[in-house]
């Protein structure tokens, strides 16, 4: 069941421009946000084909794996585009001369435990040899509020730009914690992206307010939340369809 | 199949030939064991091209019916009169191939006297030896050929050969072979072979015993067989004089279609890659001479992950609506139907990897196409297509680099004459140059091509070497 906040979502053609609307074939794609740090990656048919297969509960777990996989390739290259680059100028194999850049900053990868730590294969296939922390945040059975249990992140981490993961980004309150620690250990805002596959509108709101500057890349916000707090549609616990079911 | 081919068609369509079309065609014909195969063996050898093809009268014998099949056995089936060859399939079979297009030559048993189910097929050569008794009986195969070679032979030395023949290669007994030859050859010889003498261009007088006749002259005979080698000397230089010109008008025709198209804009099927800071600075690296191998590689399969990812955008989807693990209903997409890939060699077999990374198992074709170094031509050397090719929903063509878009050209056409539709073909290259790509949506403006990077024009190929280290 939809909580109030939820409208429907939008259904559209999708498909590439050059393709007449008539042959587009109908999706439901991603709402729509009006904030400026909150990134959702192109709806294209292809990425709507790849949530299709790991929202359908008949899907098995080696093809959820793979197909999850293929999207945290596309979120890591598109959060990989928001790090700095500086210009560099060089002459090819051929002797011409070509005007490119080079990456600036060091990055490292903290994956929010353990749903996050599916998406470390992600991300090493983009970036070889990326340091990775970890954080686990479990629900205080006494206060129902997330509480910290563990954290080993990299030592020089307030000099570095953090990837952080997480698949599902239902209230945010897992996410809110974590950005919290992070900036505790001297990481500014701004240089953390938050990589999920599946975010909610609310989540994604609150979110986008409290931290400003932090930047979220998300392939789907979808419908909203049930009195569960799950996202609908959703596609069940990533947790267990990456790792056990 | 879509119906807009036609409109399509319009005289507005640059077009581009192959340079298999039109090919040449050698005809043989001469009397059973006269040597025939032995002429076609030595021109073959003299034009000393990967593109000649032998093709068989033999392998269009019709399918006997059960009577005749009897008659056969028997040895009482007149296997040498021209209604025992079926000469239509034997002229749609030459027409095609005369258009460039593929086609299907029938394997026919002579244990069993029927076509077996199989076919071989024939496609893209560039000259083909057309041998058999009856070779020159046809008007219509008689127009289409270049040369017409009449083979003639002692009739004694005929019936010797075909015995050796039939009785090694076609599991026949002595005694059915000489009634055979007594009651229908030598008539046939009589009525329909010989009278090919007179529309034949050369009259090569007694065949090529081995290679006696070619190299090794004996004394007496010299003269004789000397006239023989200038007559072949003659047919090799009538061929490959026309392949030249061939070739020519090819490099010229490519030439020309640059031209065309250094006047038009990129259009809106090429789909050049956003210059996104990390694609910038992979090309950066991958660009770099001083880049180790090994970052080569990773940083190549990294920016091919992106461009396949982005290719199988263009392919077909459907809706679907599926049901997720809290039971909610999402509507969404499945891709529709197959896609398969097809790597222009070598460089596009640098992309394998990373097309596998999204399709695993994906159908994988290959198609060598080789620069020749001495005029720039693209020449066609191997082919090797996935089954059925022609119902998959999307062919991703790959090659890692595009320069003048004459290998593309001719791999598009390729999968065209295998049955591919325009629409469904996509080429993905790293880096090409802006008239290429131009010349290749020109001549094929219903494919859709992904492009890494644009680069300078007539850029030496060297990604693949990068790629492979040699």
């Amino acid at each position: 069941m939809a909580t109030k906040e939820t409208g429907p979502s939008p259904a559209q053609g999708v498909g590439p421009l050059y393709r007449p609307d008539g042959e587009k074939p109908t999706a439901t794609v991603s709402k729509e946000v009006s904030y400026d740090n909150v990134h959702v990656l192109p709806q294209t048919p292809q990425l709507i084909a790849l949530l299709t297969m790991i929202r359908d509960k008949r899907t098995s777990r080696a093809d959820f794996i793979f197909y999850s996989n293929r999207i945290i390739r596309l979120l890591v290259e598109e959060g990989l585009n928001h790090l700095p680059v500086v210009e560099q100028s060089i002459t090819t194999p051929v002797g011409r001369s070509y005007l490119g850049v080079k990456f600036e900053g060091k990055i490292c990868g903290v994956s929010i435990m353990r749903a996050g730590e599916a998406m470390e294969q992600g991300l090493r296939d983009c970036c070889r040899s990326v340091r990775i922390g970890k954080i686990l945040i479990q629900r205080d059975e006494e206060t129902c509020m997330p509480k910290l249990f563990y954290d080993k992140l990299p030592t020089d981490i307030a000099n570095r730009w953090v990837l952080l993961l997480d698949p599902m980004f239902a209230t945010g309150g897992s996410a809110t914690l974590a950005v919290e620690t992070l900036i505790e250990r001297g990481v500014p805002e701004e240089r953390i992206l938050f990589l999920n596959l599946i975010a909610s509108p609310s989540g994604v709101a609150e979110f986008a307010e409290r931290f400003p500057k932090l930047r979220v890349v998300t392939s789907f916000i979808d419908q909203g939340l049930d009195e569960k707090k799950y996202i609908i549609p959703g596609l069940g616990d990533f947790g267990d369809r990456y790792y056990s079911m | 199949m879509e119906s807009i081919s036609t409109f399509y068609s319009s005289s507005t369509e640059v077009r581009y030939a192959p340079p298999w079309q039109d090919l040449s065609i050698i005809g043989i014909a001469g009397s059973s064991g006269s040597g025939k195969s032995s002429v076609a063996m030595e021109i073959v050898k003299s034009l000393d091209l990967p593109w000649v093809v032998i093709l068989v009268m033999d392998s269009f014998y019709k399918t006997l019916t059960s009577e005749q099949h009897h008659k056969a056995h028997a040895n009482e089936y007149d296997f040498d009169c021209p209604e025992s060859i079926d000469f239509d399939v034997l002229v749609e079979t030459l027409r095609d191939l005369k258009k460039g297009k593929k086609a299907d030559i029938p394997i026919y048993s002579f244990t069993e006297h029927q076509r077996q189910p199989d076919t071989t097929t024939l496609y893209s050569p560039r000259v083909i030896i057309l041998e058999g008794i009856l070779a020159l009986h046809d008007p219509r195969i008689v127009e289409m050929l270049d040369v017409k070679i009449f083979v003639e032979a002692d009739m004694d030395v005929c019936l010797g050969r075909r015995i050796l023949r039939d009785v090694r290669e076609r599991g026949r007994d002595i005694e059915g072979i000489i009634k055979q030859w007594f009651e229908f050859v030598k008539p046939s010889y009589t009525h329909f072979v010989e009278p090919q003498r007179a529309i034949s261009d050369i009259i090569i007088p007694r065949g090529i015993e081995n290679t006696t006749a070619i190299g090794m002259q004996s004394p007496e005979h010299a003269g004789f067989e000397h006239r023989n080698l200038i007559y072949l000397d003659m047919v090799v230089k009538h061929i490959q004089r026309k392949l030249q010109e061939k070739s020519d008008n090819h490099t010229e025709a490519l030439r020309n279609l640059g031209l065309i198209a250094a006047e038009v804009e990129l259009p809106s099927n090429v789909h050049v890659l956003p210059s996104t800071p990390q694609f910038i600075g992979m090309n950066t690296i991958l660009q770099t001479p001083e880049t180790e191998q090994e970052d080569y590689i990773f940083y190549f399969d990294r920016l091919v992950s992106i461009l396949i990812e982005k290719a199988l955008d263009m392919t077909s989807y459907v809706a679907a609506n599926v049901e997720t693990p809290q039971g909610n209903t999402y509507l969404g997409l499945h891709p529709r139907g197959i896609v398969s890939a097809v790597a222009i060699l070598r460089g596009g077999s640098c992309m394998e990897t990373a097309l596998k990374r999204s399709i695993p198992d994906c159908i994988t074709g290959r198609v060598l196409i080789q620069t020749n170094e001495s005029n720039d031509e693209p020449e066609l050397h191997y082919l090797k297509l996935p089954p059925k090719i022609e119902e998959h929903a999307t062919v991703i063509l790959m090659d890692s680099q595009m320069s003048s878009g004459g290998a593309a050209l001719m791999a598009v056409r390729v999968l065209i004459d295998h049955g591919v539709e325009q629409g469904r073909i996509v080429f993905v290259t790293c880096a090409a140059g802006e008239r290429g790509l131009k010349r290749l949506t020109a001549v094929y403006p219903r494919i859709n091509v992904i492009v890494g990077r644009i680069e300078e024009e007539g850029e030496p190929r060297w990604i693949e070497k990068r790629y492979f280290g040699c």
